[in-house]
């Protein structure tokens, strides 16, 4: 019961912070976009802080650059087409990536502009239509029923951001054992996609 | 003789770190050539996008100084008169469409008008670039019919077919695929007759080549590959 609940809410705030997205796309509305920084600016300093725990700067140039971006793009955003967590989401990681090619100890010659910003933008691309994917609410379950070592391993892979060798080394696993157990959870959150 | 399923998709965990962010650049540009043909890795990324952002929704919140809110409030006018002023994006040179969005960094017009070397009578090369872990990122270009050596790799090879096809001792590979192979795979690639294969390419460690005369070029390769990534240094 109590689920119930928590989950109703969540989808309310969620169409609300929507519509603040509308609001900071057609009329600039800064109000719209303090209710928008509230909710999702802790979320991605806690984002920084999980790889880089301790890193307050690096954290708050990451809230400063995304949120930048929301205000910028809030016009390429398309509920139709994409979660506004998801999309919330993309442009941290994208941020995250950006910071780490400038700051690496060797430079690559790679711009991942060019890889990752097609999919923050969802107007464009060959495959425009929403798919019919897993709900944002079954995978929530999903990730509650999980055995704490598949959880953790998501964990790791995708909040810090860590290569599956480092993941190996650091729990003291074969490399094709962290592989499979990255696969074996996002099997158990009913993921994944024929091919 | 144990017959192994065609893989021609990056494998799920291999999407699950592109989604992540965690993959080296010059393997995310394969991943990312093989989306724009492929449907259905790129309906499972949002899926994975999706985990990713479940998972963010999950840490516990850390707050923030509201002198930070306050700074980026005060600059908010002068971003939108900034992004006003910017040089409109239409008037950017396109490349020929059929290059990968994630190649237009380096293939300004078309491939044809690449500086192709030749690498032998049948493959020429062009190296793009390198990459911050030192794996080198080339397109091939097999003429119709032709066939590279046999080799294996000292490291990881990832290889997005971009036109053409080509096949090897595992099956045929079209436009689109995408294929990793490892230090212990030997595969002798050869294009199909209709036209000539361009190929992405992403080496982690100099090739070997086995065969009996190609084999004494191993030296040179291997010298030749430590000078690289000691300069990278």
């Amino acid at each position: 019961m109590s689920n119930m609940v928590d989950r109703n809410s969540s989808s309310e705030t969620l169409s609300e912070l929507a519509h603040c997205m509308s609001r900071v796309a057609n009329e600039r509305d800064k109000s719209a976009f303090a209710a928008l920084f509230d909710h999702y600016a802790p979320q991605i300093r806690a984002f920084s802080l999980t790889r880089d725990p301790g890193a307050d700067l690096v954290a708050d140039e990451l809230v400063q650059e995304v949120m930048t971006r929301v205000w910028l793009k809030a016009d390429r955003y398309n509920k139709r087409l994409a979660n506004l967590n998801t999309w919330i989401f993309t442009l941290a990681r994208n941020c995250r990536i950006d910071y780490l090619r400038r700051n690496g100890r060797h430079i690559s010659d790679i711009d991942p502009t060019y890889i990752f910003d097609t999919l923050e933008d969802n107007s464009s691309g060959p495959f425009q239509q929403a798919q019919q994917n897993r709900s944002e609410e079954g995978i929530r379950a999903g990730l509650k029923q999980l055995p704490r070592e598949q959880a953790e391993i998501l964990t790791q892979v995708f909040m810090e951001g860590k290569s599956h060798q480092k993941v190996s080394e650091e729990l003291k696993l074969p490399l094709g054992t962290v592989k499979s157990r990255v696969r074996l959870a996002l099997k158990k959150l009913e993921v994944l996609i024929e091919r | 003789m144990i017959m192994r399923t065609l893989n021609k998709h990056p494998a799920y965990e291999l999407l699950a770190s592109y989604s992540a962010g965690s993959l080296p650049l010059s393997q995310a540009l394969c991943v990312s050539a093989h989306l724009e043909h492929c449907h259905s890795c790129t309906r499972q990324l949002q899926q994975l996008n999706h985990v990713g952002s479940e998972l963010m929704q999950e840490l516990k919140p850390a707050s923030l100084s509201s002198d930070l809110k306050t700074r980026l409030f005060d600059s908010l006018d002068s971003l939108d008169e900034a992004a006003l002023n910017a040089m409109p994006e239409t008037t950017t040179k396109q490349s020929d469409p059929s290059v990968p969005r994630c190649l237009q960094q380096f293939i300004v017009d078309n491939y044809a008008d690449l500086a192709w070397k030749r690498v032998s009578t049948d493959i020429h090369s062009v190296e793009l670039c390198r990459d911050a872990n030192g794996a080198k990122v080339e397109l091939l270009k097999i003429k119709p019919g032709g066939s590279a050596s046999q080799h294996t790799h000292l490291g990881d090879e990832y290889t997005v077919i971009l036109e053409g096809s080509f096949s090897d001792e595992s099956g045929l590979y079209q436009q689109g695929d995408f294929i990793v192979k490892d230090s212990r795979d030997r595969h002798k690639p050869v294009a199909t007759l209709d036209k000539p294969c361009i190929c992405l390419a992403v080496t982690e460690g100099p090739i070997q080549f086995t065969g009996f005369f190609t084999r004494l070029l191993n030296p040179l390769l291997r010298r030749s590959y430590a000078l690289k990534q000691l300069s990278q240094y």
